[in-house]
């Protein structure tokens, strides 16, 4: 069994379908989610699981360097000033609007 | 031998949390627990980074995202009072065409990932402790230094606090973006510019 | 004889047409907005410039080729205007000879007298700066008819007129039977010139196919007349011997008429619409809805004289085919009776000189149509009548206007006793009336008896007694007018308050009264003939001595009926009943037109088309409207305004492609 465990550490691809499938699941909330906080909660999702690629391969390609792990530093970086913004015109539209409810706002269409 | 073991038994362990709790942020009904989620998610996400050999980076990870982006939300939640107002359970439809579209998502991309061959590296990490490569790769000015996408990025959160101050102030509503006119500030009620039955008659107006 | 020795006013012949042109756009564009006044001293003084620069034209060319001598037509000035492929292109140039001599210095004269005129007549008008803008479009226009080469030149310009024409007869837009004249005028003239076009378009492609074969033995013999380039289209080709006798016998017949003979009654389809030859003479009378300087110039100085043109432009191609010659003879002939007729009963001074103008354009018509290239006295004749004819017909449109102008009626029967108070005019008009009814020694007198003695000499018998009682009739319907308007009692109130026209008005019809009294000395066979010189006949008495004699009895009968109270003409007139009634109604000729254009035309024709058009090509439009419309109303749907749907199909999308790459990867 430890054996088996040992000889079965992640590899590349194995970290890859995780962030895969983080991402995945971050784009069903996306496409998916009615409340604009949700819908800001699935695109963080998707951002951690591209940094977490970012590090992977860093990891695994080019160990030596830390370039990875920098880009994912400003991914969270990024992260932030995307929430700080979003946050904020959420904010301001519940003020307006009453509501933050994506499926209300289909003023695009007009 | 054990050490190996061990790091396989974590990291399935730290996936496995990490998928079922993003299901239940994408999920959940309510948004709070989502939010809860999430700061999960984020967590097993700083566990994965020290599997990683990024130690650094998961501080930052729970530091910023979880002791920041999360509580943002979380403020934001309760601010939109969007926890009581909504219970955000999207159409069927929706969830079957989101469905359809992430999991064909992921099956393209891991179709092209068992297709691709990948240049692995055969080193190890080095033993230098990699924060301090980190600090003096950001501060390098030199090639392949960071110091201008830094200064950028500390530009971009500045801009993004004022505008966040700007775009959340409080202000008499003048022209209101999103309507066409009538709707108050926090009056509750949506009011949309046509409603379907004006539609209505001004297409038959154009069949006319 | 090397190139020719072309003076000053030869080698820059081009301007003819430009002058006039240059004065209409920088007039129409420029000056008419600004000041009314400049643009009509702007229009006259380009047009008087331009009759100078004629005069000296016409003195050059007859002093290159003196009179009595052969005269060539040279062609001073061509340039390439529009290629279709080597060997055939259509120049624009200056074409002198003769007869384009002849008329650039009558239509120049005209014009710069009809210019000069209307600065009085069109005194206070509220389109002045227009009035003169459509006048020197309309110089340039028939100077460049006249002048032109070939004949698609010739078809450019005849349409400019027919425009100029259109735009001046319906001058008072406001009035809407200058509106339903000029449109009248336009579409009969239209409906004639697509005879025209065919015409063309058979004789170019005719000397088209003749081309090759002809040029080597056409061209090189008139180089020296400044004909380096010649063209299929070209008069100086389409006229020339060979090419007749070509198309004579390699064209072939259709329905048992030769080609030739068709392409000239088609041509001349065009020259019967532009000189209202019966039946397309309805438009002429209407066309007097313009103002009057309009009437003196357009229809009836010049551009009513460009079908006459035309055929004698194109006479030896007439001569060559004989029957074409012969519709142009009787279809004159005929004219010329009807519409003298008709003008015995007219009231209206324009109207009666209007059919008056026909009627002498039948004559000329008729003159054309008696000449051979072996006899070719009745094309000299023809010309003649057409030089002396412009003036003194000008000369009674602008002594009518002047009448108008003074008290402000068409109407004869509301003038009367006007020669104390218009001693000009009265006198002007005097001269004009003696010269069109053939009284020597006037104008008008020696173009007649020539074209008597042309129908004569060639055997028209019936032809000459139609002309010779047409003669007398006009002398009695001239001299109605005459005697109604300036003598016997004044008729209506508005004589009384006339008074004579101004210096710009009276002093043209001075020029032009002096022209009719010595235009018929001109030796015009001299200058202009055809084929070989005429020797110069003297007056044949034979001839001369009937003329005037039904010419004095026309009138002495108009004297007889009209002089004073003109009680007795109402007498006869009801005499006549019925027949006068189907006179004055010009033999309900319009009206027979209405009938054919609305209830077989428009019936029969155009009811079924409008059917068509209303419910096959409309519908079919609107079908796909319809189509679009509901599409759209259906496909709206899809647009939801909401960022996510857009954003599944965006990821749909992206798949898809990611798909189609990675299927195309892998297949590689």
């Amino acid at each position: 069994m430890t054996e088996f465990l040992a000889q079965h550490t992640p590899t590349l691809t194995h970290w890859l379908y995780l962030s895969t499938l983080l991402f995945s699941i971050g784009l069903y909330g996306l496409l998916t989610r009615r409340n604009a906080v949700g819908i800001l909660m699935a695109v963080e999702l998707m951002l951690n699981s591209a940094a977490l690629n970012f590090v992977v391969f860093n990891r695994f390609c080019a160990p030596a360097t830390v370039d990875g792990q920098i880009m994912a530093i400003f991914v969270i970086a990024a992260a932030a000033a995307e929430v700080v913004v979003g946050m904020a015109i959420f904010v301001a539209l519940y003020r307006y609007r009453g509501t933050v409810d994506v499926n209300a706002m289909d003023t695009m269409k007009d | 031998m054990i050490a190996s073991a061990s790091y396989t038994v974590i990291f399935y362990l730290l996936a496995a949390l990490a998928v079922l709790l993003s299901l239940a942020v994408v999920n959940a009904w309510k948004l709070l627990r989502a939010a809860i989620a999430l700061m999960g998610v984020l967590s097993m996400s700083a566990g994965l980074y020290v599997m990683l050999d990024a130690s650094f980076l998961a501080g930052v990870q729970v530091l910023v995202y979880v002791g920041g982006i999360v509580v943002l939300i979380v403020f934001a939640v309760m601010l939109t009072r969007s926890a009581e107002l909504l219970q955000d359970n999207p159409a069927p439809l929706r969830k079957i065409l989101g469905a359809i579209a992430s999991l064909a998502f992921l099956a393209a991309t891991v179709g092209v990932f068992r297709s691709s061959p990948f240049l692995l590296s055969a080193e190890k990490a080095p033993l230098r402790d990699n924060t301090t490569l980190i600090g003096e790769k950001l501060l390098d000015y030199g090639a392949g230094g960071y110091v201008l996408p830094f200064e950028i990025i500390s530009l971009l959160l500045l801009i993004a606090i004022i505008g966040g101050i700007v775009v959340a102030r409080k202000t008499e509503p003048q022209g209101q973006p999103f309507t066409t006119g009538g709707d108050e500030a926090g009056e509750a009620e949506f009011r949309p510019p046509f409603t379907q039955e004006e539609h209505e008659d001004e297409l038959e107006l154009v069949e006319k | 004889m090397d190139q020719l020795n072309l003076g000053f006013a030869l080698r820059n012949a081009w301007l003819i047409p430009a002058i006039p042109f240059c004065s209409f756009a920088i007039v129409g564009l420029f000056i008419a907005p600004m000041s009314k006044k400049l643009a009509g001293i702007v229009a006259t003084a380009s047009v008087f410039a331009t009759a100078a620069l004629a005069y000296a034209i016409a003195w050059e060319y007859f002093t290159l080729f003196p009179a009595g001598a052969a005269h060539p037509a040279i062609i001073p000035f061509s340039f390439e205007w529009l290629r279709y492929q080597p060997g055939l292109s259509v120049t624009a140039g200056i074409y002198v000879d003769p007869i384009s001599v002849l008329l650039m210095v009558v239509v120049t004269t005209v014009s710069a007298l009809v210019h000069l005129y209307s600065n009085g007549y069109m005194h206070g008008d509220e389109g002045f700066g227009r009035f003169f803008t459509y006048l020197n479009l309309f110089t340039f226009s028939m100077l460049g008819l006249v002048v032109a080469p070939n004949i698609v030149q010739m078809y450019v310009c005849w349409e400019l007129v027919g425009v100029s024409s259109f735009l001046l007869i319906g001058f008072y837009y406001q009035k809407p039977s200058a509106v339903a004249a000029s449109k009248k005028a336009f579409i009969v003239t239209r409906f004639a010139d697509l005879g025209f076009l065919i015409g063309v378009l058979i004789l170019g492609y005719q000397g088209y196919s003749s081309f090759p074969s002809l040029q080597g033995s056409i061209a090189p013999e008139l180089v020296k007349y400044g004909v380096t380039n010649l063209q299929p289209i070209d008069f100086l080709y389409i006229n020339h011997p060979l090419v007749l006798q070509s198309l004579l016998a390699n064209g072939g017949t259709i329905m048992g008429v030769s080609l030739l003979t068709l392409a000239m009654v088609l041509v001349y389809s065009g020259a019967a619409g532009k000189s209202a030859m019966f039946p397309l003479h309805i438009w002429l009378p209407d066309a007097m809805e313009g103002p009057t300087p309009v009437s003196a110039l357009i229809h009836a100085a010049t551009m009513v004289v460009a079908g006459v043109y035309l055929v004698a432009r194109l006479f030896p191609s007439f001569a060559a085919s004989e029957q074409a010659l012969l519709v142009v003879a009787y279809v004159g002939g005929f004219t010329s009776l009807l519409s003298a007729i008709i003008g015995i009963t007219q009231d209206d001074i324009k109207r009666v000189l209007a059919f008056s103008t026909l009627s002498q354009l039948g004559y000329m018509m008729l003159a054309l149509g008696v000449g051979t290239m072996a006899h070719p006295l009745g094309y000299t004749a023809s010309m003649f009548h057409l030089f002396t004819h412009a003036f003194f017909k000008a000369l009674l449109f602008l002594g009518a206007g002047a009448v108008i102008h003074a008290v402000h009626t068409n109407d004869i029967w509301e003038m009367g006793g006007l020669r104390k108070k218009m001693p000009i005019t009265h006198i002007t008009f005097l001269v004009a009336t003696l010269a069109i009814s053939g009284i020597p020694p006037l104008a008008g007198f020696f173009s007649k008896d020539e074209i008597l003695a042309a129908a004569l000499g060639n055997h028209f018998n019936v032809l000459f007694g139609v002309a010779l009682f047409v003669a007398g009739v006009t002398a009695f319907y001239m001299f109605r007018i005459y005697f109604v308007t300036f003598w016997g009692p004044f008729r209506s109130h508005h004589p009384e308050h006339a008074h004579e026209a101004p210096f710009t008005m009276w002093f043209p019809l001075a020029i032009l009264a002096v022209l009719s009294v010595i235009a018929g000395f001109f030796p015009m066979a001299e200058y202009v003939s055809i084929g070989e010189p005429l020797e110069h006949e003297g007056i044949n008495w034979a001839i001369a001595g009937p003329a005037i004699g039904v010419a004095v009895f026309g009138i002495a009968l108009a004297g007889f009926f009209y002089s004073g109270e003109a009680k007795r003409a109402a007498t006869v007139a009801a005499a006549f009943g019925v027949l006068y009634r189907v006179v004055k109604q010009k033999f309900y000729v319009d009206e027979l037109y209405i009938f054919v254009t609305k209830s077989v035309i428009f019936q029969f024709v155009a009811r079924p088309i409008a059917w068509f058009d209303r419910h096959v090509v409309d519908g079919g439009v609107n079908l796909s409207g319809f189509v679009t419309r509901r599409s759209g109303a259906n496909l709206r749907h899809l647009q939801t305004g909401q960022v996510q749907t857009y954003s599944v199909w965006y990821a749909g999308g992206a798949l898809f492609i990611l798909l189609v790459l990675w299927a195309a990867a892998m297949g590689r």
